[in-house]
């Protein structure tokens, strides 16, 4: 197909997550990519898939106590603690400069409380140009004894309608890696009426200090991510693949052109580059033309062709 | 200020030992050495592959602009780094070859700045953290000598430069400071170099038997050290700037990993109650209007004894170099 849109030649990389439509799959994950202006000295962010800003709450948070971060083996600890600027900060100041970065920009929100989602969705929702909501639900529940809400199905259920029903912009799910059943929490937020799904978030760990004897990070634990974690994100998108109908954006360790695509064949629509952009900046650039390669040298039309297409022999598969 | 980063491959040109367990990296990237300013620093990625996962932040410690003239000399475009093994990236880093390309980027931070009306200055290095002071020293001296109102100074006292470590093989730096025209004092632990003792001790002397009326202080060294100098900054009300380490992963100011604890600007001034503070109080008295009375007349007197409103920089980007009265010592 030629066509103005397509100066090369060659298989077509967007995607269609709902009524969301993406240039090509490679978002920049939430919290590794700030408002989206510290980077864009570096790379064009017009190039990206689209943006996924740093998770916000409807009030300023000041985080987490130093040290955030620790590294691990292929990856790295982060204790952030959800530091962000608050809802009306973040209209103020950094809504003015994401609106104009010409490529699709995802606000990642979370709250103590689902009215806290809801309200943050609602207002959200009378913002000119977002492109969706992605939910963090890896939050403790204040009202429910500071358990995560991803932790049980019924009150991803419940967060989901309830945001739903304060907004009609295009809704991710963004899934916790640390809980017993993933795929019930995925269907629990179908149900609950997410457009999309994305996993995996952080798993939780930690790290000593062997000469102080002392936690290396302040909060104690933290979330892992990067390379380290890619096989368990995998799995689980596959997992989830299997027992959902939306569309799901898959990430946990995609540094290269080769993780992405295997996150495609394992069945997500899209992925997100997090921490492989401290490593590189560059990544979701790289990333994007090594998939475009990998469809050319493989006689694939577009990559939507290549979501889900996973072979897998009969009667394998079973828990190990 | 808006500073330009560049990711940048850089070529090793000279890698060196230059004490017991440091070394010294000599870069061509002009593009880098163009923009960088003492006190700014690189992230300087050790393996193409994975692990290691996260670059590693080092300061410049002398930087060579490529020149202006159509003819490039041997130090144009270069940059200088110095490291001290302490772990798994920089015992890693000591395999870097001559020749090897290596990523960096780069300029990140905010450098030092000259203190508004001070004529004297005095650099004081812990260890490795003189590196970043020798650049700095460079500068000042230049801009010192150009200043008019300075033409009568004592040019040799302009800059103080003070070092200190654990011992004679920790100190590092001299020459460097002996080819500008500096010649630094020194303090070692151990007294198996200069003056037995801190190099805080050091700093305390000679604002006692020197005139501190129009002195900056700038450090780098460990935190106790800084944390000291930060004391004695205030002691003898001098403007000291410290530049503080902090673990990263972005350097861009991205990840909001590199947090410092700083005042928050408001608490500087003389301290309010916060309004819904206060109005909590009136509810509250109103409430329990018959025995509150008493309650209520503890008024607003500022409580000295609370810790100061605070909230988190992050050094890659408000720093790493910070006026050492911003930052909350813990
Ligand atoms: C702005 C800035 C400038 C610096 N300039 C210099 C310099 O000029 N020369 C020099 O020798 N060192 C400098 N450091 C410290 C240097 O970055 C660390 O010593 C180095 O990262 C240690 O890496 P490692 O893998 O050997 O240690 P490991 O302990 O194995 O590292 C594990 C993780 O912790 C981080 N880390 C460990 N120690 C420090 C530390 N002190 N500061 C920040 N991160 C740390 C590492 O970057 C890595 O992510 C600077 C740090 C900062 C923040
Ligand atoms: C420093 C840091 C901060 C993060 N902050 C958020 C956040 O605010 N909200 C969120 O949903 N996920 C956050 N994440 C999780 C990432 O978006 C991503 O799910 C995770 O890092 C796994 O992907 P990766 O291995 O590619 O980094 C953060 C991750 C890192 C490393
Ligand atoms: S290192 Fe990421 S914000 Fe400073």
């Amino acid at each position: 197909m030629k066509s103005a849109d397509h100066p090369k030649e060659g298989p077509s990389l967007a995607v269609e997550l709902g009524a969301l439509k993406l240039r090509n799959p490679v978002i920049a994950a939430s919290g590794t990519f700030g408002y989206g202006e510290e980077y864009a000295s570096l790379i064009p962010l017009r190039s990206l898939g689209g943006i996924v800003t740093k998770g916000l709450s409807l009030e300023p948070r000041r985080g987490n106590p130093p040290p955030r971060l620790a590294e691990t083996p292929s990856g790295m600890l982060n204790a952030i603690g959800l530091e962000n600027v608050g809802l009306e900060k973040f209209i103020l100041e950094k809504w003015p400069f994401l609106r104009k970065a010409s490529c699709p920009v995802i606000v990642n929100i979370f709250g103590n409380t689902i009215e806290e989602y809801a309200e943050l969705a609602r207002r959200l929702a009378d913002v000119e140009g977002i492109a969706g909501l992605e939910v963090n639900i890896s939050c403790p529940n204040l009202k429910a004894g500071g358990a995560i809400f991803a932790s049980e199905p019924r009150t991803v259920h419940k967060v989901v309608a309830k945001i739903r029903r304060a907004t009609s912009s295009f809704l991710m799910v963004k899934l916790s890696p640390n809980v017993s059943d993933i795929s019930e929490i995925a269907q629990a937020a179908e149900a609950g009426g997410a457009d999309a799904v994305s996993l995996i978030n952080t798993l939780i760990g930690m790290a000593i200090d062997l000469k102080k004897r002392t936690p290396l990070l302040g909060n104690i634990t933290g979330g892992l991510s990067g390379p380290a974690i890619k096989p368990v994100g995998l799995r689980m998108v596959w997992q989830v693949a299997q027992t959902v109908h939306i569309p799901i954006v898959g990430m946990g360790g995609i540094v290269t052109a080769e993780d992405a695509l295997e996150y495609l064949i394992a069945g997500a629509t899209a992925v997100q580059v997090g921490s492989a952009h401290f490593i590189d900046p560059r990544a979701g650039l790289k990333i994007i033309d090594g998939i475009q390669r990998y469809l050319q040298a493989n006689n694939f039309p577009d990559v939507a062709s290549l979501v889900g297409s996973l072979k897998i022999k009969k009667d394998t598969g079973q828990p190990t | 200020m808006k500073t330009k980063i560049k990711e940048a491959k850089a070529q090793i040109i000279r890698h060196q030992r230059i004490g017991a367990d440091s070394f010294r990296l000599r870069l061509r990237c002009p593009e880098i050495a163009r923009l960088a300013q003492p006190g700014q620093f690189i992230m300087l990625r050790i393996s193409e592959q994975s692990d290691p996962f996260l670059r590693r932040p080092f300061s410049f410690s002398r930087v060579f602009p490529p020149g202006e003239k159509k003819k490039m000399t041997e130090e144009d475009g270069i940059l200088e780094i110095c490291y001290k093994v302490v772990g798994r990236g920089t015992s890693l880093m000591t395999r870097l070859k001559e020749g090897q390309q290596i990523h960096i980027l780069g300029p990140l931070g905010n450098g030092f700045w000259a203190a508004e009306g001070r004529k004297q200055a005095i650099l004081i290095g812990g260890g490795i953290g003189i590196a970043p002071l020798i650049p700095w020293a460079e500068k000042l001296r230049r801009g010192l000598g150009r200043n008019r109102a300075s033409r009568n100074l004592n040019e040799q006292s302009a800059v103080i430069v003070i070092i200190g470590g654990e011992s004679r093989e920790k100190i590092l730096g001299v020459k460097e400071f002996q080819k500008l025209d500096m010649e630094p004092l020194i303090s070692t632990e151990d007294g198996s170099l200069g003056i037995p003792g801190m190099a805080t001790d050091l700093l305390e002397r000679e604002l006692m038997t020197r005139g501190h009326a129009s002195i900056a202080l700038y450090a780098c060294g460990p935190m106790p050290m800084l944390a000291k100098v930060a004391q004695i900054a205030d002691q003898f009300d001098l403007p000291c700037q410290v530049l503080l380490e902090a673990r990263m992963a972005c350097g861009m100011g991205a990840c909001l990993g590199c947090a410092v604890k700083v005042r928050e600007e408001d608490s500087l001034k003389i301290s309010q109650p916060p309004a819904d503070a206060a109005e909590e109080k009136i509810l509250f008295t109103s409430a329990f209007a018959g025995d509150a009375i008493g309650a209520s007349s503890e008024s607003f007197v500022p409580d000295v004894s609370q810790p100061p409103a605070f909230r988190y920089a992050r050094a890659c980007k408000e720093g790493p170099v910070f006026e050492s009265r911003e930052i909350i010592w813990e």
